[in-house]
C-alpha cells in the first residue's frame, strides 16, 4: 500500500513528466527558435547552390550577407545560364560533386526526385531544432507549392524564385489605337486589337511571342497556345492530345497570330521580346513575371508609365497562363552537416520574414502574405496580375516527369517549323504526337511499369 | 675520373623511356576517352536513370543512329555546310596567300600576316556571339551593308536560309585566314631559283601556280581537308550560340545534334554511338584526301 507521502510524490512527478511532455505553445516555440542558435552547431560549414543571371538571384545575392553574418554558414554559389543549369547539375549529381542544394525548375522535379538526387523536405522538418517555427508551408501559393516542390506527394523542395505568365503592354500604343484597357481574350487580341496595332510599314507590331527554339519554343510559345484552348500535350493515359480539337485550335490560333507579329519572331529569345516592347517595336508581349525589372528599368527600357501590366488573356477553356519557376531543395549528395546548413538557408531565403526585402529587391516570393502589403501592391504592377494568374492554374502546364527533357526537344523542333511553314500544323502535331509516344512507351508509362505521374 | 663507358652508352630501352611521357599523355588525353566512348557506346547509358544501371546492350545503340532520320539528316546538313565553306576558304585562302607571297609592301605585308591570325585565336562561342550582332535584323553590320548597297535588310537569324548562310558566313570569316596561313607555308617552301627560273619562262600566273607552285601546295591542301572536315563535324560551339540549330532544324549540324542527345536528354550510350560513328566517317575522310590529293614533292 502506498503511503500518501509516497503517493503526493508520485503524483508531483507524474505532473512534471506530463508538464514536459506537452509540446511547447508555437509562440513559446519561437521565441525560445532563432537561426543563429540553430546554425551555432553548424559555424563555418560551407553550402553550394546554382544560381541563375536573374533578377530573383540578384536579389537574394543582395541579402545573403545578413544570413552569413547570422549563422556563420558560408554560401558560395555559381551562376550559369539557365540552359546550362541542368546539365551541370545532372553532371554535378552523378558524380557525386560539390553542391549541396539543387535548383529545381518546375519541369526538373520529376528526374531530381526520382533519381534520388534531392531529399523530401520532411527528413528534417521534424527536426524542431534545425526548422524555424514559422515555416508555414500554408503560408506559399498552394499552387507554386504544388507545382515547384512537390512530387508524387511530397514535398522536395520550396519556391524561391516564381513566375507567372503576365501580359505587359505599352498602354500608350494601345490608347492611340483608341484601346483604354487590355484585351481580355486571346480572341479580342487578335480579331480587335492586332490589326489596328500593326502598322508592318512602321515596323510596328501588335505582339511579339519569344519563340526561339528550344524550352523557350516549347514552353514559352508552343504550350501557351494548348491550355488555354482546351487543348493539352497528353490526355490521362499519356497518349498524345495535339490532334484534340482544343489543342490544333489553339496551335492553328499561334499560326493565325504571326501576322502580327516581327518577322523573324522564331528566332526570338526572352531577352528579344522584351526589347521589342522596351523600345516600342509591338504592343504586347506575354512574359514572365519576373521581367518586370527590366522593363521598368530606364537603363533598359523607354517605357516609363506607358508600361503596363494584366494577366494573360483568356481562352475558350479560361485564363490558364503559362506558369514556371525554381523551388531550392537539399541535395542527397551533401554531408549531414551540409544538408542541416542547406535545409536552414532554404528556409531563409524562402521565409515570410524575408519576403519583402527579397521582393524590394527584386525578387518574386512565392509568399501569400507579402502581397497583403499596400505598399507593395502600390510600388510593383505586377503583383494584382500575378497573384490573379496564381490562384488558378495548371501543375502540369508542362508535364514535369523525366521524360520532358526528351518531350521538349521533339516539341522545340516541330513547334519551330509549324511556325516556319516548314510543317503544316496537323501534320507537325502528329509528328509530335507519334514521337513523344515512343519515348513514353519506353519510359515504360503504357505497360504499366511506371506511375502516370506529371 | 673518367665514367664507366655503359653510363654513357644508349641501352635497348633508352628510346623507350623518351617515348614514354608523350604515349603516356597521349593515352590519357586521346586513347582513353576513345575506348571509354566506345565501351559507353555499347552500353545503356542514360546519366538521369542511375537506378535502372548501365546494362550492356551490344549494338543496339548503333543500330538506333543508323535507323534514325534525323541523325542523317543533320548529317546531310553537315555535308552540305562543309561544301558550302571549304570551296570559299580555299579559294580565298588560296588568293590572299598569293597576294602576301608577291614580293614588295615590306611592312604592310608582315602586318596582314599577323592580323590573319586574329579570326583564329578566337574564341568559337565568342565569334557565334559577334554572329548575334553582325547578324542582327535591326542594328547588325550586315543588314548596314545591304543598306548602303541600296539592298532590302534580310530577317537573317530568324530565317532559315538566312541563318545557315549566316552561320557559314561567320565560318568563313573565322577559318579562311587558316586555309591562307597554310597555302603562304607551301608557297614559301618553292625554291627560289625554280619560281625565279619560271617566271622568266613564262608570264602566266595561272601557269606558273599549276605547274611550280601546285605541287607544294598540295600537303597543305589535304592538312587542311582532313583538319577542316574534323573541325566541321564537331563544330558546336559558334552555331549554339548563333542558332541554337535554328530556327526549326535549318543550322542543327550533326555535332548539335549529338549535344542534344548527350547533354539534354542525357542518352550517353546513343550519343557515344554517334560519336564513334563520326570519328569511323572523320577516318575515312583523312584517307581519301590523303588518296586523292597528297603528292610527294619529288626535288
Amino acid at each position: 500500500m502506498k503511503t500518501p507521502l509516497k503517493a503526493t510524490a508520485l503524483a508531483a512527478l507524474g505532473a512534471i513528466a506530463i508538464a514536459c511532455a506537452v509540446p511547447p505553445t508555437p509562440a513559446q516555440a519561437q521565441s525560445a527558435w532563432a537561426i543563429d542558435k540553430a546554425a551555432a552547431p553548424l559555424k563555418g560549414t560551407k553550402i553550394k547552390v546554382m544560381f541563375l543571371d536573374r533578377p530573383g538571384y540578384r536579389a537574394i545575392i543582395k541579402l545573403l550577407p545578413e544570413f552569413e553574418k547570422q549563422t556563420g554558414i558560408k554560401v558560395n554559389y555559381e551562376i550559369v545560364p539557365y540552359e546550362n543549369a541542368r546539365e551541370k547539375q545532372v553532371l554535378n549529381f552523378t558524380s557525386k560533386g560539390d553542391l549541396t542544394m539543387a535548383l529545381v525548375d518546375l519541369v526538373w522535379i520529376g528526374e531530381f526526385a526520382e533519381s534520388g538526387w534531392i531529399v523530401p523536405i520532411d527528413t528534417y522538418s521534424k527536426d524542431a531544432a534545425i526548422t524555424d517555427p514559422n515555416l508555414n508551408l500554408k503560408g506559399f501559393f498552394p499552387l507554386l507549392l504544388n507545382a515547384f516542390g512537390s512530387w508524387d506527394g511530397k514535398v522536395y523542395g520550396l519556391p524561391f524564385d516564381n513566375y507567372s505568365g503576365l501580359m505587359f503592354y505599352n498602354r500608350c500604343m494601345l490608347k492611340e489605337s483608341g484601346f483604354d484597357q487590355p484585351p481580355q481574350t486571346w480572341d479580342e487580341l487578335k480579331n480587335v486589337y492586332a490589326p489596328k496595332l500593326t502598322k508592318a510599314d512602321k515596323k510596328q507590331f501588335a505582339f511579339a511571342l519569344q519563340s526561339l527554339r528550344g524550352e523557350t519554343q516549347s514552353a514559352d510559345s508552343f504550350m501557351r497556345f494548348l491550355w488555354p484552348w482546351g487543348g493539352s500535350l497528353l490526355d490521362k493515359d499519356f497518349k498524345s492530345n495535339l490532334m484534340a480539337p482544343g489543342s490544333q485550335t489553339g496551335l492553328k490560333f499561334r499560326q493565325d497570330l504571326m501576322k502580327y507579329m516581327p518577322p523573324g519572331v522564331v528566332s526570338y529569345d526572352h531577352a528579344e521580346a522584351v526589347n521589342a516592347l522596351a523600345q516600342g517595336q509591338v504592343a504586347m508581349i506575354t512574359e514572365w513575371s519576373a521581367f518586370y525589372g527590366t522593363l521598368t528599368d530606364p537603363k533598359t527600357s523607354k517605357l516609363g508609365d506607358c508600361l503596363a501590366v494584366a494577366p494573360e488573356p483568356a481562352g475558350p477553356a479560361g485564363r490558364l497562363p503559362a506558369l514556371g519557376g525554381f523551388s531550392l531543395a537539399v541535395a542527397s549528395q551533401a554531408s549531414p552537416a551540409q544538408q542541416k546548413a542547406s535545409w536552414l538557408f532554404i528556409q531563409w531565403a524562402t521565409s515570410e520574414a524575408i519576403a519583402k526585402p527579397y521582393v524590394e529587391a527584386g525578387g518574386v516570393s512565392g509568399r501569400m502574405a507579402v502581397y497583403d502589403d499596400p505598399a507593395i501592391q502600390a510600388k510593383y504592377k505586377y503583383v494584382k496580375p500575378m497573384v490573379e494568374s496564381w490562384q488558378k492554374g495548371v501543375p502540369e502546364y508542362r508535364p514535369r516527369f523525366p521524360a520532358w527533357a526528351s518531350l521538349t526537344e521533339i516539341v522545340a523542333e516541330f513547334g519551330s517549323k509549324m511556325m516556319l511553314g516548314e510543317a503544316p500544323v496537323d501534320q507537325g502535331a502528329k509528328e509530335i504526337g507519334t514521337r513523344i509516344e515512343t519515348v513514353l512507351k519506353k519510359e515504360g508509362y503504357y505497360d504499366g511499369k511506371k506511375k502516370k505521374l506529371q | 675520373m673518367a665514367q664507366p663507358a655503359s653510363r654513357l652508352s644508349h641501352g635497348r630501352f633508352t628510346p623507350l623511356k623518351f617515348l614514354a611521357p608523350s604515349v603516356l599523355a597521349l593515352l590519357a588525353v586521346g586513347i582513353w576517352p576513345t575506348i571509354f566512348a566506345l565501351v559507353t557506346s555499347l552500353r545503356e547509358y542514360k546519366l538521369t536513370r542511375p537506378r535502372s544501371g548501365f546494362p550492356f546492350v551490344g549494338l543496339d545503340n548503333y543500330q538506333a543512329v543508323l535507323t534514325d532520320a534525323t541523325f542523317w539528316e543533320t548529317l546531310a546538313r553537315t555535308a552540305g555546310f562543309y561544301l558550302t565553306v571549304m570551296p570559299v576558304q580555299l579559294a580565298l585562302g588560296l588568293a590572299i596567300a598569293l597576294m602576301l607571297h608577291r614580293p614588295g609592301w615590306g611592312a604592310v605585308r608582315s602586318l596582314l600576316r599577323v592580323s590573319l591570325v586574329v579570326p583564329l585565336a578566337t574564341t568559337y562561342a565568342v565569334v557565334g556571339l559577334i554572329g548575334r550582332l553582325v547578324f542582327n535584323r535591326d542594328f547588325g553590320v550586315a543588314n548596314q551593308f545591304a543598306s548602303w548597297l541600296g539592298l532590302p535588310g534580310l530577317d537573317w537569324l530568324g530565317n532559315p536560309h538566312g541563318a545557315f548562310a549566316a552561320i557559314a558566313l561567320m565560318d568563313i570569316w573565322q577559318w579562311t585566314p587558316f586555309c591562307a596561313l597554310i597555302f603562304l607555308a607551301g608557297l614559301s617552301m618553292v625554291p627560289n631559283e625554280i619560281e625565279e627560273a619560271a617566271r622568266l619562262e613564262t608570264k602566266s600566273h595561272w601557269a606558273l601556280l599549276r605547274h611550280v607552285q601546285l605541287p607544294y601546295l598540295l600537303p597543305g591542301l589535304t592538312a587542311v581537308l582532313i583538319l577542316r572536315s574534323a573541325d566541321i563535324l564537331k563544330l558546336f560551339d559558334m552555331v549554339f550560340t548563333m542558332t541554337r540549330g535554328g530556327p526549326g532544324a535549318a543550322t542543327e549540324l550533326v555535332s548539335i545534334y549529338i549535344q542534344r542527345v548527350g547533354f539534354r536528354i542525357f542518352d550517353m550510350g546513343t550519343a557515344s554511338a554517334q560519336a564513334i560513328l563520326l570519328l569511323v566517317l572523320t577516318i575515312m575522310l583523312s584517307r581519301l584526301f590523303i588518296r586523292v590529293f597528297y603528292r610527294e614533292i619529288e626535288r
